[in-house]
């Protein structure tokens, strides 16, 4: 009851707006691995031990400690994962798809929720080709993207990359360390 | 009383018809954003704004892995749009006092109709109760218990209702209506 009291508050004080949905799950899903012709979702219920390395190296948790993968296959072999990412930035949350190909490089990235405030923001990042230069990243990466579109971008559409940039190194890192 | 849309300017008339006019196009649409956003059913009411059941089961001592199959069909349904608390606290905020104003001009017309008292008291209380149902309804699906989504529907359908009967009694009334003594 704490939780919701303070969300409450929080709301108020900062007066987040409302989230937006910029791309659906299904066509996000769709969209990253078009080949795909059957998915599998892999939840994985993290043990403390691992909630706390995670919390450790990311100051991050995922919602109610679960990650949730989802491997899309053709003729039953495997064609690329993805994971969703949440990020709660001071204006409100964000959401990023990150999709990996079979290799484990970064094959794409698709912002799938913003808020009323920050969608014009993500949206020019996201016309400055941001997630181009996600393409081929690998774990141990630190993604620094934002740094790439600030001149054509401008400042409030590059602080949202950065954002996104932090969106994709948890998801980096979850794929590296758990996904298996 | 010398409020009485029976017996005024035909101005007036044509202002309290553009009204509800507006009114109902406004309701209109409001009923096709529930339909896509929320439902018409306690059911999907509930889903809309209980959000996910929380988990509060400890976490296990080693990692469990669980996969399954996944249609397009059960990742669609997952999609759901879910109301959370801050969403729900900006549209409370944004909401309520429209709705008070809505139901004030409403209330207005309600008090320049031909009714017994009695009557005018209930329609002005069912104007200003529906939107307090429609909330209080969300407030408690949110903080108490998803059974509550029933009290949001009939909020809803309430809404619909004394718009309905204003708007009718008021274009039969002012339009239809025989001129008696005032």
């Amino acid at each position: 009851m704490s939780r919701i009291l303070y969300g409450a508050l929080a709301a108020l004080l900062l007066h987040v707006t409302p989230t937006v949905e910029l791309v659906k799950h299904v066509d996000a899903v769709k969209q990253m691995f078009p080949a795909a012709d059957a998915w599998f979702e892999r939840e994985l219920h993290l043990s403390g031990r691992d909630a706390h390395k995670l919390h450790e190296a990311m100051d991050w948790s995922p919602e109610d400690g679960v990650l949730r993968f989802y491997t899309g296959k053709h003729g039953g072999a495997a064609v690329g994962a993805l994971v969703f990412v949440r990020v709660d930035t001071p204006h409100g949350p964000l959401e990023v798809a990150v999709g990996f190909a079979n290799d484990g490089a970064v094959a794409s990235v698709v912002v799938t929720k913003a808020t009323v405030e920050t969608k014009p923001w993500v949206l020019t990042a996201l016309r400055a080709g941001l997630c181009d230069h996600y393409k081929g990243m690998r774990a141990g990466t630190v993604p620094q993207a934002a740094e790439q579109i600030r001149d054509a971008a401008g400042e409030l559409p590059t602080y949202m990359a950065t954002q996104i940039d932090k969106g994709v190194r948890r998801a980096l890192t979850v794929y590296a360390d758990f996904y298996k | 009383m010398l409020y009485d849309l029976r017996h005024a300017d035909a101005r007036l008339k044509w202002l309290v018809t553009c009204l509800l006019a507006t009114f109902g196009l406004a309701y209109c649409f409001g009923a096709w954003m529930v339909g896509r956003y929320a439902g018409f059913g306690p059911k999907q009411v509930a889903a809309t704004y209980a959000g996910p059941p929380m988990h509060m089961a400890m976490p296990p001592d080693t990692t469990v892995v669980v996969e399954h199959p996944l249609t397009m069909g059960q990742m669609a349904a997952e999609d759901h749009h879910v109301v959370d608390i801050d969403l729900l606290v900006q549209d409370t905020h944004v909401h309520v006092p429209m709705y008070g104003v809505i139901a004030a001009l409403l209330s207005l017309v309600v008090l320049g109709l031909s009714l017994p008292r009695s009557a005018g008291f209930a329609l002005i209380t069912l104007l200003f109760a529906a939107p307090w149902l429609d909330f209080a309804g969300m407030w408690l699906v949110k903080l108490v218990s998803p059974a509550f989504a029933i009290v949001t529907v009939a909020g809803g359908w309430a809404m619909g209702l004394g718009y309905t009967i204003v708007t009718i009694i008021a274009v039969g009334q002012m339009w239809f209506g025989r001129k008696g003594a005032a």
